[in-house]
């Protein structure tokens, strides 16, 4: 597990110091802090790392509400649940591969999409999905909330099964409404298990890349690139990886800061309710 | 009932929009590159002709790499979920119930340290996996990507058990305790059995991570050890996508994590141990 975790971490830092390139043959060379104030001057960095934060701002928060809402719909005891719990597990089980280029390429698609398609046809205007630099961001936020709402779902499902159920029984003899319930017994009772999914799901949307790629390859312009794609283009595709590297710990840091900020703030709140 | 009639509604549109990618991706196995050009078009035999290709190309040309690749995957995923879901239910049982300090960290610090291993990006951390695997000759087997799958597992495995520990009533091992159980006995008879959500929760997600990963797959493997989604990457060259192939093998690997997920489905919702607790 050290092994694991602490020598990719220290590789990569001793890699920001270095002018390592893939495809220049140049002596190694440590360069010092050159990577470091490079960064601070870069605005496609910038623009990406924007990007990222939209992207996850969004993404999991409609993952979340959504997620939630599924969960405690299908834990109310309505005949056809079973069937519907598999069912709505199914799009994570999907590989992103997959979901980028048949859901994302072609169900999105301009051209021959179905969903501009049934647009058209019920008189509606055409949407520019993967050209217009706004709805691409949609667009992505759109695909990536298809495959991973599941996700909150399986774990707000897992949550709710740790709730006891005579503060909600006795609630319900008081004449309390359903929603009252939630918001008052149930919504508080899941405040850790909610603010782990949230931490889960967002961990791995900072690090989106798959979907970009394939659907719109980061366009139009860089409207919807995000930071990882940025670190794999710099460092895959132009060779630098010191620099790559040092663009990665700018999304470590900046990850580390937003987790730190989150479970503060979540402290805070339980402590609220407690 | 109001809240029965929006549960509802909200269930059916839930539904069909998890439904339709999912027919798309069905009938667009069945379709011919050409039919897929054009416009789109909904209904086999209504719009367009339904044809095996792909289905024929899965089960002949590539039966052997489809096989293989399946037989990996499961064999990868599989054991890093089980063992992820283990380690990760031992570390988190002990995060909810022991407190630990170590210097100035406590059990939140040590937690978050877990979740921290995941912050960095896979692109910038590749490298230095396919530099120790090659020294350690694990390269191109699966006991490697199963160790590698095992590391990203666990630190999402240990926070949703301890979630899963934090919720089982400190009175019931308490009073088990007063009965004379063993921590052991503890930990297997009243723990576990209640956090078993949690165990399922925690599998699901770690063999769904494993099962759909792609880059480091592709770092790691080349041949022997390769697993689908490099198989369903390999539907992609540069003239384009192989429609037809790339959604037939896109079922086929669903096919294994949907029949995982049906037979867990039961254990996700707990029943018996409701009132246990007087």
């Amino acid at each position: 597990m050290l092994a694991l975790s602490i020598f990719p971490l220290v590789f990569s830092l001793g890699l920001t110091f270095t002018n390592v390139n893939l495809f220049r043959r140049v002596p190694l060379q440590f360069i010092g802090l050159d990577n470091w104030a490079r960064i601070f001057t870069d605005e496609a960095l910038l623009e990406t790392l924007i990007n990222t934060i939209i992207f996850v701002g969004g993404g999991v928060a409609i993952q979340y509400v959504f997620g939630l809402a599924l969960a405690v719909a299908l834990n109310r005891g309505l005949r056809e649940q079973r069937l519907m719990r598999i069912l709505f597990l199914l799009p994570m089980m999907v590989s992103p591969i997959a979901v980028g280029f048949i859901i994302g390429r072609m169900v999105f698609s301009e051209g021959f999409g179905p969903i501009n398609d049934l647009l058209e046809a019920v008189g509606l205007p055409a949407v520019a999905w993967v050209t217009s630099p706004g709805m691409a961001k949609v667009t992505i936020i759109l695909v990536d909330t298809w495959q991973w709402t599941p996700l909150m779902m399986l774990l707000m499902l897992v949550g709710l099964q740790g709730i006891p159920g005579e503060p909600i029984q006795a609630a319900r003899v008081d004449g309390a409404s359903e929603w009252q319930i939630f918001r008052h017994i149930v919504f508080p009772l899941l405040l850790p298990v909610s603010i782990t999914a949230i931490l889960i799901r967002a961990l791995e949307a900072f690090k989106i890349i798959d979907i970009i790629r394939v659907v719109t390859g980061g366009g139009p312009g860089r409207a919807t690139e995000s930071v990882t794609a940025y670190v794999y283009n710099v460092g895959a595709k132009q060779g630098d990886l010191a620099y790559a590297a040092s663009a990665a710990y700018v999304l470590l840091f900046v990850v580390i800061g937003v987790s730190f900020l989150a479970l503060y703030i979540s402290r805070r709140v339980q402590e609220r309710y407690a | 009932m109001k809240a029965r009639w929006i549960t509802r509604t909200l269930l059916l549109v839930a539904a069909f929009v998890t439904l339709f990618p999912l027919y798309w991706i069905v009938i667009t196995s069945f379709k011919t590159q050409l039919d897929i050009g054009v416009t789109p078009t909904y209904l086999p035999w209504v719009d367009f002709m339904p044809t095996l290709d792909g289905w024929r190309w899965l089960l002949s040309e590539a039966r052997s790499d489809v096989i293989r690749a399946i037989v990996n995957s499961l064999i990868v995923s599989g054991g890093s979920a089980v063992i992820a879901t283990i380690l990760g239910a031992g570390a988190g049982y002990g995060l909810t119930r022991f407190q630990y300090r170590w210097r100035f960290w406590r059990n939140d610090d040590i937690a978050f340290w877990f979740i921290s291993q995941r912050m960095l990006p896979p692109v910038a951390i590749v490298l230095a996996f396919f530099l120790m695997f090659r020294y350690l000759s694990l390269l191109d087997t699966r006991l490697g990507l199963t160790i590698a799958y095992t590391g990203f597992a666990i630190p999402f495995t240990v926070w949703i058990m301890r979630d899963a520990f934090a919720q089982v009533p400190l009175e019931l091992e308490e009073s088990a305790g007063v009965d004379g159980a063993s921590a052991a006995n503890i930990f297997f008879r009243i723990s576990l059995p209640i956090a078993v959500p949690g165990l399922v929760g925690s599998l699901l997600f770690a063999f769904v991570f494993a099962w759909n990963e792609y880059l480091f797959a592709l770092m790691l493997t080349f041949q022997q050890a390769t697993t689908v989604p490099l198989l369903l990457a390999s539907r992609i060259t540069s003239f384009g996508a192989q429609w037809d192939q790339l959604s037939a093998l896109t079922l086929t690997n669903l096919i294994p994590a949907a029949v995982l997920g049906i037979m867990l489905e039961r254990f996700l919702i707990r029943g018996r141990t409701e009132g246990s607790l007087k």
